[in-house]
């Protein structure tokens, strides 16, 4: 597929993003095509996490964070509105699952609609029911929806912060290496999650694992030392990279 | 990170020398068939029996050389999961063992054809075939240096000899035709020098198909990519003089 | 020999043992001895009388007079309303420090300096604090100096800091992933820190609410100052003069008289079975509201 007849969802613009004086992302230009995956690979200490942080303006959270640049969604600047509604329109999973410890599994899917509004009782167990059928969650805890979230196995609370993500109708879906702190199995369901979530959301995936990058994403992203030097499609990145250095990288002969 | 990652790092890793062995493999290989190809033809042209025999008798190692190598090939890839040019390398190889292996095979075939020594009467024949001989040897020779050392620019000068080649196996096949007509009591003969012909052709058509891979491994370009399709035609609508209508 | 290597180990290590068991034991003796002082000499009074009946007439029983024993109903309800009134103030205060050290200070030195002055006013005695208290209003408003709203303002000078510190603490327990979660989901920062940041905290909230109490229900020397005397009657408004046990502990057994004296004991044992009751309620509500919210 070829990038310029894919519409961009994101864009992202002569980004720079600092932490107090040093610079953890430099100059990023990328664009983000539209209900496909994109992931964003890297070794350590790139910048991967930064970049991903920017895009729903989490990282400006963070003590002394600072970012210059342009960050595009659907052509409006998100540095331009307020920050909490760019977060509703673009969510994120994180790398370690953190359902809300203190609210069930139900309370969990539907809190960005009650902490957003005053849904009616048919409007949550809508949402919370959708939510949990993406996710690939609905047949293990249909008839326990109230029992403690944390009762759940690791994959299964991924599978259900996804949920409560996707309950907050995103257009955009962040995952900070969301199968890192997963056994294999609970992996690949969620990697044939991602596949599913394709369908009807932007999808950018932060991973240090290539062959994850190979099976799920679109598009490809390498950054390195904080700068971005290769982005193209999956295929063609790892078949075929331009860069010496993605090569380097994707042969595992680096340093 | 303090070291730069495109730096030489010296000593070559197990990655890397799985990659070379594989390399040697497939060169192993073809030095194999090219010896058949070499001794296939001595044989049939002398009518020795006996030489005959040894390239026949080479076939089992070659079977044995293409087995090894689509074992070893198979566990790189599910092993170390290769990418770029080691994921090119690894399925070029595959290809091009099969070629090399195709080689061989015609090789035996040209050994298994060998029945009488040459009859004075067809002696432009023989030299024609000599001549192909002459040509499509140091094709392959040509295409494993580029293999075995990495040379893509000496994997694509094999593409213009290929014509040369192709021009060759038309003349002698419209020779051993118009002689068939004029001395039937040579059929035999003349069928086997015909099937000779057509395995030259293939083989230098299959040293070919190597340098493409060589050079798809080395660089990830395609054949349509550097060289332009030519129309083709059926020989018989040739114009006399060779008009370009290669079927590269 | 008696003293190489592997024996002199092994009777050092029942040395140690012996000697930290024996400072147990040297712990548990002054609890048990003040328990034991109280219950003796205070048991006597420990009658539902002791609960709903005013004070008694002062008197020392001799040939002919039976003095009544009469009850701590006044000083029971004055601690109450002092300490409710307290918790008024200083809770919201205290945790709206904690919240805005932890949630919106952060790692800035303005974090560390709630911190500090928490722990500086944690150490102010008590004494001092009812006498602040008292200048301060003396200036404002004399007549209600000597009041229960008087008093209550001193309890709270000396709840706020260990409601501060305690909340600060729980606060920087609920970790990080939580805050970011809520704030990934599009809500507002002011929700995430009192909806749910805040509820994850609630254990070691309450418990830092619960020890606070039990610090002001026993404290006497701020009261001093301010709280004045109202125990003959029943209390009226909070700007009366006011009654509070431990107070009235202190004048009960400076009293000549025998059955004022019967009755402070009672007050000590009373108190004494209130901050038990506290301190184990505390910690039962940590424990169970953690376990509750860990799903088990």
């Amino acid at each position: 597929m070829e990038l310029s007849t894919e519409t961009p969802k994101m864009e992202v613009q002569n980004l720079t993003a600092y932490y107090g004086e040093s610079a953890a992302i430099q100059n990023i230009n990328l664009t983000f095509p539209e209900r496909r995956a994109t992931a964003i690979i890297g070794p350590s200490g790139c910048g991967k996490s930064t970049l991903i942080r920017c895009l729903n303006r989490l990282h400006e959270t963070a003590p002394k964070a600072r970012v210059e640049g342009s960050v595009f969604l659907d052509g409006e600047d998100l540095y331009g509105i307020d920050a909490t509604a760019v977060r509703r329109r673009v969510g994120m999973v994180f790398q370690k699952p953190n359902p809300f410890a203190t609210m069930s599994i139900y309370n969990n899917v539907s809190a960005p609609l009650r902490f957003n509004g005053r849904p009616s009782r048919e409007e949550m167990d809508a949402a919370v029911l959708r939510s949990l059928q993406q996710s690939a969650l609905w047949d293990e805890v249909k008839d326990r929806v109230d029992a403690a979230a944390t009762s759940l196995s690791g994959g299964q609370q991924q599978r259900l912060c996804i949920a409560r993500a996707l309950a907050a109708n995103p257009e955009v879906l962040l995952m900070d290496e969301p199968c890192s702190a997963l056994d294999p199995i609970a992996t690949a369901k969620i990697e044939e999650l991602i596949a599913q979530l394709k369908n009807n959301y932007t999808v950018v995936i932060v991973t240090h694992n290539m062959q994850q990058a190979a099976r799920v994403a679109d598009y490809t992203a390498f950054l390195y030392l904080g700068k971005l030097v290769e982005f193209g499609p999956t295929e063609q990145l790892f078949e075929r990279p331009q860069e010496k250095l993605t090569e380097s990288y994707i042969t595992g002969r680096f340093g | 990170m303090s070291r730069d990652p495109l730096a030489d790092t010296g000593a070559p890793r197990g990655y890397d020398l799985q990659v070379r062995d594989l390399k040697h493999r497939a060169v192993q290989l073809g030095e194999w068939a090219f010896t058949m190809v070499h001794d296939g033809w001595r044989a049939y042209d002398t009518g020795d029996f006996t030489a005959a025999q040894t390239v026949l008798d080479r076939d089992a190692t070659l079977d044995r050389f293409d087995e090894d190598m689509e074992h070893a090939t198979t566990a790189f890839l599910v092993l170390r999961q290769p990418a770029a040019i080691d994921l090119r390398t690894a399925v070029a190889l595959l290809k091009i063992t099969t070629h090399l292996d195709r080689i061989g095979r015609l090789g035996f075939d040209m050994a298994r054809t060998t029945s009488s020594p040459p009859v004075p009467e067809l002696s432009d024949i023989r030299n024609l075939l000599q001549r192909m001989d002459d040509a499509v040897e140091p094709m392959v020779r040509q295409a494993l240096d580029a293999l075995a050392h990495d040379q893509v620019d000496t994997a694509r000068e094999l593409f213009a000899r290929d014509d040369a080649v192709d021009r060759m196996h038309r003349e002698v096949s419209q020779l051993i035709v118009a002689t068939l007509e004029k001395q039937p009591k040579q059929a035999r003969r003349l069928a086997s020098d015909l099937l000779v012909a057509r395995h030259f052709e293939r083989i230098a058509d299959n040293a070919c198909k190597v340098s493409e891979k060589t050079i798809y491994a080395l660089t990830g370009q395609r054949r349509s990519e550097y060289l332009p399709r030519h129309a083709t035609a059926p020989y018989a609508l040739e114009s006399p003089w060779g008009s370009p209508t290669k079927r590269k | 020999m008696m003293f190489d290597r592997p024996a002199r180990r092994k009777y050092f290590s029942h040395g140690m043992t012996i000697l930290t068991g024996l400072s147990i034991v040297a712990i548990m003796v002054p609890l048990a001895a003040v328990v034991y002082q109280c219950v003796v000499l205070g048991g006597s009074v420990f009658n539902l009388d002791l609960f709903i009946k005013g004070l008694p007439y002062p008197c020392t029983p001799r040939q002919g007079v039976t003095c009544q024993q009469g009850g701590l109903a006044v000083p029971i309800v004055g601690t109450l309303e002092l300490i409710a009134l307290a918790a008024l103030y200083s809770v919201p205060i205290g945790i709206g420090a904690a919240i805005f050290a932890v949630e919106y200070a952060g790692e800035r030195a303005s974090a560390r300096i709630i911190g500090m002055v928490a722990d500086v006013l944690a150490g102010v005695p008590s004494i001092v604090a009812g006498a602040f208290v008292y200048a301060l209003i003396i200036i404002y408003d004399p007549t209600i100096v000597f009041s229960t709203f008087s008093g209550s303002i001193a309890l709270s000078v000396l709840m706020v800091p260990i409601v501060t510190r305690t909340c600060e603490e729980a606060l920087r327990t609920v970790p990080n992933s939580v805050r970011e979660a809520a704030l990934a989901l599009g809500i507002s920062r002011w929700k995430t820190t009192l909806r749910i940041v805040l509820v994850s905290a609630l254990p070691g909230i309450v418990t830092g609410v619960l020890l606070a109490v039990a610090r002001a229900a026993g404290e006497a020397a701020p009261l001093l100052l301010t709280l004045g005397d109202g125990c003959a009657h029943p209390l009226q408004g909070v700007t009366q003069e006011g009654c509070a046990l431990p107070l009235w502990i202190f004048y009960g057994a400076t009293s000549p008289y025998q059955n004022w004296i019967n009755l402070a004991w009672g007050a000590a044992l009373l108190l004494l079975l209130l901050i038990l009751v506290l301190s184990i309620a505390s910690r039962l509500t940590l424990d169970r509201m953690a376990r509750r919210m860990r799903g088990e």
